[in-house]
């Protein structure tokens, strides 16, 4: 299974599975793979999503504390 | 040539001569005599008592025969007019046109006549104030000077602030403290000044080029609340010229509201008290921090939640697709093979039938052609010795030895003769 690229790239394939499902182009045999694949992708999507909401956490109270000073 | 000598009537001692001098002006000048006189003070000097050298006015101090009245006003007497006329922003300075109201007086250890001021027109003094003050705006609207300090551009963070006052007064508490509790990091580089009195506006004047030189934002001229007679040099030509002069803005709190000195027309930005214009600096630095600051915080948050959301409904909405679309898939896939299924049962359901309905019909066939049926209906099969059915007489000769075999069991027979049939 290969890495999966940065978000957009990612995305773009994510949408490419996705859409070949929409469109009935998997067999049974791809379906697996396709699948396997998607997850993979979907995973590492929300490990970074959440790594950058926990980073992203921890910088909004600095950036709060500007807006709050008067 | 030989002095007439003229024989006195009556010889007066100086003293019997003042008390006669006296008693004749008193007569006329006295205090029940009381004149107006209008003049222009030449010096005035004040200790308990006022001392006010009156001349005419425009004469030249260089005419060494003008004449001068010498008035004086006694310090119990002086002391309600000089705080009605401080009430008034009027203070007796050398080229004020006054007109005193008193009486002559005789000071006979100096040999002196002198002038007792009771009453002072301050209505007229006024007036000379007033003109005196427009006169002073034409002459700095003709020069430009109105404007001038106005051109200069305020920077868009004025956090050192230059301060022209007196520490420790009502109005300087009030101005540092608006900018100190504002929040923000205002350096106060403060040149001590007296706000009101003759030594005041020197000191202004001075203050104002020290900060100008030092390289401050801006320059803030504050004085509370007083009299007019208090924030006179606020009107003070020099200091009106100073602000004008300054290369730094110079933003102005002076007194109560309603006041408006002639500081106030020439400075950049005036403010009606010292907490006013404390304000209005801290309201340009929080205008600036709002805009360059919190704004572009406050757009980076909603922004970043808002990608953050994005992605997180991107990303779990890509799930529930690919889950819905897997099983999909696979129903489909599943109805599919049912479908194939089903479709091959009935396939081979009526393959069976048909089979044996064909099987059927070949065995009916078959029965048709049976032997047996034949050899019931009393047809026969004969054979040679050797097996072999005898099909036609030429397979026989006469004499050779054949079995027939009938329905119910065979017999052995002999060929007598053998006879044709004809086509």
């Amino acid at each position: 299974m290969s890495t999966v690229g940065d978000w957009n790239d990612a995305a773009k394939e994510l949408d490419a599975i996705v859409a070949s499902f929409d469109e009935g182009e998997v067999s049974v045999d791809e379906l697996f793979v396709k699948l396997e694949r998607a997850t993979a992708i979907i995973e590492a999507l929300e490990t970074r999503l959440d790594a950058t909401k926990a980073r992203v956490d921890e910088l909004a109270p600095r950036l709060s504390k500007v807006l709050e000073s008067e | 040539m030989d002095d007439e000598v003229i024989e006195p009537d009556e010889v007066l001692e100086v003293g019997a001569f003042y008390q006669l001098l006296t008693a004749q002006l008193e007569s006329a000048f006295g205090r029940r005599h009381a004149h107006w006189v209008r003049g222009e003070i030449a010096k005035v000097y004040e200790k308990g008592h006022v001392y006010v050298d009156l001349v005419d006015a425009g004469s030249a101090s260089s005419d060494a025969k003008r004449p001068v009245l010498n008035a004086h006003c006694w310090a119990t007497q002086w002391a309600p007019l000089k705080k009605k006329l401080a009430a008034d922003g009027v203070t007796l300075s050398p080229g004020l046109i006054v007109n005193f109201y008193g009486y002559v007086d005789v000071y006979a250890p100096q040999g002196k006549i002198g002038f007792t001021i009771t009453q002072i027109d301050v209505q007229g003094l006024l007036g000379d104030v007033a003109r005196r003050r427009a006169e002073l705006v034409a002459r700095l609207t003709a020069e430009g000077l109105l404007e001038a300090n106005k051109q200069i551009a305020v920077p868009a963070v004025p956090l050192r602030v230059g301060l022209v006052a007196s520490p420790g007064t009502e109005g300087y508490n009030d101005f540092t403290g608006q900018l100190l509790h504002s929040g923000y990091g205002f350096q106060i580089i403060l040149v001590k000044s007296a706000v009101q009195g003759d030594a005041a506006p020197a000191q202004i004047l001075a203050a104002l080029e020290t900060l100008d030189q030092h390289g401050v934002d801006i320059i803030c001229v504050v004085r509370g609340g007083g009299s007019k007679g208090d924030l006179a040099c606020f009107d003070d030509e020099r200091v009106a010229r100073a602000i004008a002069a300054s290369s730094t803005p110079v933003f102005t709190g002076i007194g109560h509201t309603g006041d408006e000195s002639i500081a106030d027309l020439v400075a950049h930005t005036r403010a009606i008290t010292p907490t006013k214009l404390g304000e209005e600096i801290a309201a340009i630095v929080e205008s600036w921090h709002a805009r360059h600051v919190r704004l572009p915080a406050q757009r980076l948050l909603d922004a970043t939640a808002e990608v953050l959301d994005e992605a997180t409904v991107y990303a779990a909405e890509r799930r529930r697709t690919m889950i819905f679309a897997v099983r999909d898939r696979l129903r489909a896939e599943q109805r599919h093979l049912a479908s194939t299924r089903s479709g091959l049962l009935v396939h081979s359901r009526h393959l069976l039938t048909s089979s044996a309905q064909m099987l059927a019909s070949h065995r009916a066939l078959l029965s048709a052609y049976d032997p047996k049926r034949r050899l019931a209906q009393g047809w026969s099969v004969v054979t040679n010795r050797k097996g072999e059915v005898v099909k036609s007489i030429d397979d026989v000769a006469a004499g050779d030895a054949v079995s027939v075999l009938v329905s119910d069991g065979s017999f052995e027979s002999t060929v007598n003769a053998k006879t044709g049939v004809a086509p």
